[in-house]
C-alpha cells in the first residue's frame, strides 16, 4: 500500500471538515482534530467516508481534572488520525459511534466502566472488564478514585457467596439452550465465560464476559516511573511481549524525540520476529489440538522450541524477553551467535515444507477449517479487525508497511492476504507469514549495521504525547501514552489486537455448529491477557 | 488399599492447570510441559481437565478478583488429599502487579498453597523439578497427612 504524504491527507481532512474543527498536523498520528464533543459523530463520519479501510482504532479517555478527554483514533489510509474532545466530568455524556462503526462497541464499554463516560445510544453499556460486584461509582482510571483495599474488601465476600451461574433456559423460545463455557473449561487456556444460545446443533447468540485477566495495568503504569512501566508492560502478555515493550517504548522515544541507533533498529526487529514465529507456531499447533489433531499439536510445538531457544540465546530468557529498552535494546548481537541463529532458522524452513504441506493437503484439517467462521471483508471492516484476521478476508493491512518501525522500512517482504475469509484462510496467513518472518531475520542479519546498540535518554520525560503502532502477531498493537514533565507517565493506553478481533468471532460464529466454536475461536488466535490488561 | 492410592497418586499425579489472571507467559510454558522436548508423561504427570479427577491444582497468576472465587470453587471440587503449586512471580506473591486495584496477589490469598516455584515465568524444568519436590516430599512423609514443603 503506498503510503500518503501527511500533506496530502491533511489537506484532505482541511478541505473536508473545514471550521468544524481544529486541525493539529503531525500530533498523534498524522493529525489531531480538535472538536467540541457534540460533533463527534459527524466528523468521526466525515473520516469514515474518506476511506473504504477507515476504521476505529482505539478510545482513550483520560481525566483532566475538571473534565475528561476522549480521543478517538481513527485509522484511515493506513495512517493514525485522533478526533479530540471532551465532556464535563459530572455529566460525562456523548452521543454513541456504534451504530456508525460496530468496531467501537467494545471501546465505548471499556471507557464507561473505567473512566464512568456515559454513551449515549450504546446498545448495551454493561460491565466489559470490571467485576460485576465492583462499586458502582468508582472509576478505576479517574485520578481521584480510592481504591485502597477495594479488592481484598470484596475478595472476601465474594468468596462466600454462592456461584451465580446456573443453566438458564431463554424465556422468549424455550427451545434455545444456554451454555456456558469457561472461566475454567478444557478448551479455554484463559479464564473467560463465553454464553452460548444454542438451538439444537447451531449457535444463535454468543455473549463474552472477558475482565478475568484485567489486572489494572494502565493504572499501575500511572505509579511507575517510565523505565519500571517497560517490565510492567511487557507482562501484559507472555506472548507478544516483546510488541508490547516496543510500542511503549517507542511512544516514549517519540516523546522524547530519541533517535534510536540503526544497530538496536535491527536487534529489535529480529526480536519481534521471533515473537511472531513462536506466536504463530503455537496457535498454528493450538489449532491441531481445538480441531481434534493432537499429534499436529506436538509437531508443532516441538519445532516451536528451538525458537524458544534463539530468544533465550538473544536475550537471556525463553519467554519474557526484556530486551527491549527507552533508547535502544539490552543486550548486543553477539557475532558468533549469528551462524546458531541461521541453522535453527534454516532447519524449520525445511521443516515448514512439511507443515505447508499438511495444511494445505490434509483432509481431515481442511474439513475442519474450510467454509468455517467466514467473515466478509466488508465485515472485516466494519468491525475494524485487524492482523491476520483482517489480511484472511482481503484487508490490506500490516503496520509493518503502513508506518514502518523498526528497520521494517530497509527490508523487503510481502503482505499474506487471502480472500475467503474463513478459518482455514486465517491459519494459511500465519503459516505464509512465518516463510516471511524467516526471510525478514536472514536479511536482518545479512544487513546488520555496526554500531552503539542503545543510547542513554533522561529519566524525566518531557511533557508530550505520542501514540505508536507495532504489528503484533495477532494484529496492530496500538499504545498512547501522555507525559506531564516528571518521571511517572500521566496516562498510558494499550489497545491489543485482540480486543479488536473479539466481534469478528462473535459475528462468525452465529449461524455455525456448536462444533465449529472451537476451531473458529482459536483461528482468531485470541489472547485475553492482552485484552483484559 | 491406603498404600495402593499412595503409590498411584506418586506414580501417576493427575494435574489441573487453572490460570487466574496469568499474563499466559506461564501458561504456555506448563502447556509446553506436555509437548515433546519436556514430555512430563513419562513421569505419569497427566493434565486433567477436570477439577473432581485431579490431585494437584497448578494455579497461575496474579488471583484478580474476578477469579478468585472460581479458584476457590475448583479447590472445593478437588477430592482429598489435594495439592496446590503456585506457578511464577505472580502466583507466588503478585509479582510486578502486585498492589493493582483488581489484583489480590498471590495463591495462598485464597487457597493453601504446597509448593511455590518462582521466576517469570519459570523454566519448564523449573516446573517439573517443583512438581517432583512435592511429590518426594509426600513419598517421604505419612500417607494422607497433608504436608506444606516449599520447592
Amino acid at each position: 500500500m503506498p503510503v500518503p504524504d501527511q500533506d496530502s491527507l491533511v489537506s484532505v481532512l482541511q478541505h473536508k471538515i473545514g471550521t468544524v474543527g481544529n486541525i493539529l498536523p503531525g500530533q498523534l498520528g498524522k493529525a489531531t482534530i480538535q472538536i467540541e464533543s457534540a460533533l463527534n459523530r459527524k466528523v468521526i463520519q466525515i473520516l469514515l467516508e474518506n476511506d473504504d479501510g477507515a476504521c476505529i482504532i482505539a478510545l482513550t479517555g483520560l481525566d483532566l481534572g475538571e473534565k475528561i478527554g476522549l480521543m478517538y483514533h481513527i485509522r484511515t489510509k493506513g495512517l493514525v488520525v485522533t478526533v479530540k474532545t471532551e465532556v464535563s466530568k459530572e455529566d460525562p455524556k456523548i452521543a454513541t459511534i456504534t451504530d456508525i462503526i460496530p468496531g467501537a462497541n467494545f471501546h465505548e464499554r471499556e471507557a464507561a466502566d473505567l473512566l464512568g463516560v456515559v454513551f449515549e445510544g450504546h446498545p448495551n453499556l454493561s460491565r466489559l472488564v470490571l467485576p460485576e460486584d465492583w462499586p458502582k461509582d468508582l472509576y478505576p482510571l479517574r485520578k481521584d478514585a480510592k481504591l485502597e483495599g477495594v479488592s481484598s474488601k470484596l475478595a472476601d465476600s465474594q468468596c462466600n457467596t454462592q456461584p451465580e451461574v446456573k443453566m438458564q433456559q431463554s424465556q422468549t423460545d424455550s427451545r434455545l439452550v444456554n451454555i456456558i463455557v469457561g472461566p475454567q473449561h478444557p478448551a479455554l487456556l484463559e479464564p473467560e465465560k463465553f454464553s452460548l444460545k444454542v438451538d439444537g446443533e447451531t449457535v444463535m447468540d454468543v455473549e463474552p464476559r472477558i475482565g478475568y485477566v484485567h489486572r489494572g495495568v494502565e493504572k499501575a503504569a500511572e505509579q511507575r516511573t517510565y523505565l519500571q512501566d517497560v517490565y510492567l508492560i511487557e507482562r501484559i502478555c507472555g506472548i507478544c511481549n516483546s510488541c508490547h515493550a516496543l510500542t511503549f517504548v517507542g511512544a516514549v522515544e517519540k516523546i522524547l524525540k530519541t533517535e534510536v541507533p540503526d544497530r538496536a533498529r535491527y536487534i529489535r526487529t529480529i526480536i519481534l520476529e521471533l515473537n511472531r514465529l513462536h506466536s504463530h507456531l503455537l496457535v498454528l499447533g493450538h489449532a491441531g489440538l481445538e480441531i481434534g489433531y493432537e499429534t499436529l499439536f506436538q509437531y508443532m510445538w516441538r519445532d516451536r522450541e528451538p525458537i524458544m531457544d534463539l530468544t533465550e540465546l538473544l536475550t537471556g530468557n525463553r519467554v519474557i524477553s526484556s530486551s527491549m529498552t527507552i533508547g535502544g535494546v539490552r543486550r548486543d548481537l553477539k557475532e558468533e551467535d549469528v551462524p546458531k541463529i541461521k541453522t535453527q532458522l534454516a532447519i524449520l524452513r525445511k521443516k515448514m515444507d512439511f507443515y505447508q504441506n499438511l495444511y494445505r493437503n490434509e483432509r481431515s484439517l481442511k474439513m475442519r477449517t474450510q467454509n468455517v467462521g467466514i467473515l466478509s471483508k466488508d465485515d472485516a471492516i466494519k468491525l475494524c479487525v485487524v492482523g491476520p484476521v483482517a489480511r484472511a478476508s482481503g484487508v490490506l493491512t500490516d503496520v509493518r508497511k503502513d508506518e514502518p518501525y523498526a528497520a521494517y522500512g530497509e527490508i523487503p517482504f510481502k503482505i499474506i492476504t487471502r480472500t475467503e475469509g474463513d478459518t482455514f484462510a486465517r491459519l494459511i496467513v500465519r503459516l505464509d507469514e512465518i516463510d516471511e518472518s524467516i526471510n525478514i531475520i536472514e536479511y536482518t542479519l545479512d544487513n546488520m549495521p555496526s554500531g552503539p546498540y542503545r543510547v542513554r535518554v533522561p529519566r524525566i520525560v518531557v511533557a508530550g504525547e505520542a501514540v505508536n503502532r507495532v504489528e503484533a502477531p495477532r494484529g496492530e498493537l496500538f499504545h498512547y501514552v501522555k507525559s506531564n514533565g516528571t518521571a511517572y507517565p500521566e496516562r498510558v493506553k494499550v489497545r491489543t489486537p485482540t480486543f479488536a478481533n473479539i466481534p469478528a468471532f462473535l459475528k462468525t460464529a452465529i449461524g455455525g455448529s456448536i462444533a465449529d466454536v472451537p476451531a473458529n475461536f482459536v483461528s482468531l488466535d485470541p489472547c485475553f491477557s492482552c485484552t483484559d490488561r | 488399599m491406603k498404600s495402593l492410592t499412595m503409590w498411584a497418586r506418586l506414580k501417576s499425579p493427575w494435574v489441573l492447570h487453572f490460570n487466574s489472571g496469568a499474563c499466559n507467559g506461564c501458561d504456555i510454558e506448563v502447556v509446553a510441559l506436555l509437548t515433546p522436548r519436556y514430555d512430563v508423561e513419562r513421569f505419569g504427570i497427566k493434565l486433567e481437565p477436570s477439577p473432581r479427577h485431579a490431585d494437584v491444582l497448578l494455579t497461575t497468576g496474579v488471583v484478580t478478583r474476578q477469579c478468585a472465587e472460581r479458584l476457590k470453587r475448583i479447590y472445593d471440587q478437588m477430592p482429598e488429599p489435594k495439592f496446590v503449586v503456585a506457578i511464577g512471580a505472580c502466583a507466588c506473591s503478585g509479582g510486578v502487579f502486585k498492589g493493582n486495584y483488581t489484583v489480590l496477589g498471590g495463591v495462598d490469598k485464597v487457597v493453601p498453597v504446597n509448593a511455590y516455584i518462582p521466576g517469570c515465568p519459570p523454566k519448564p524444568e523449573a516446573i517439573i523439578d517443583g512438581v517432583v519436590k512435592l511429590l518426594s516430599s509426600l513419598e517421604s512423609s505419612k500417607p494422607e497427612a497433608k504436608t506444606s514443603a516449599s520447592a
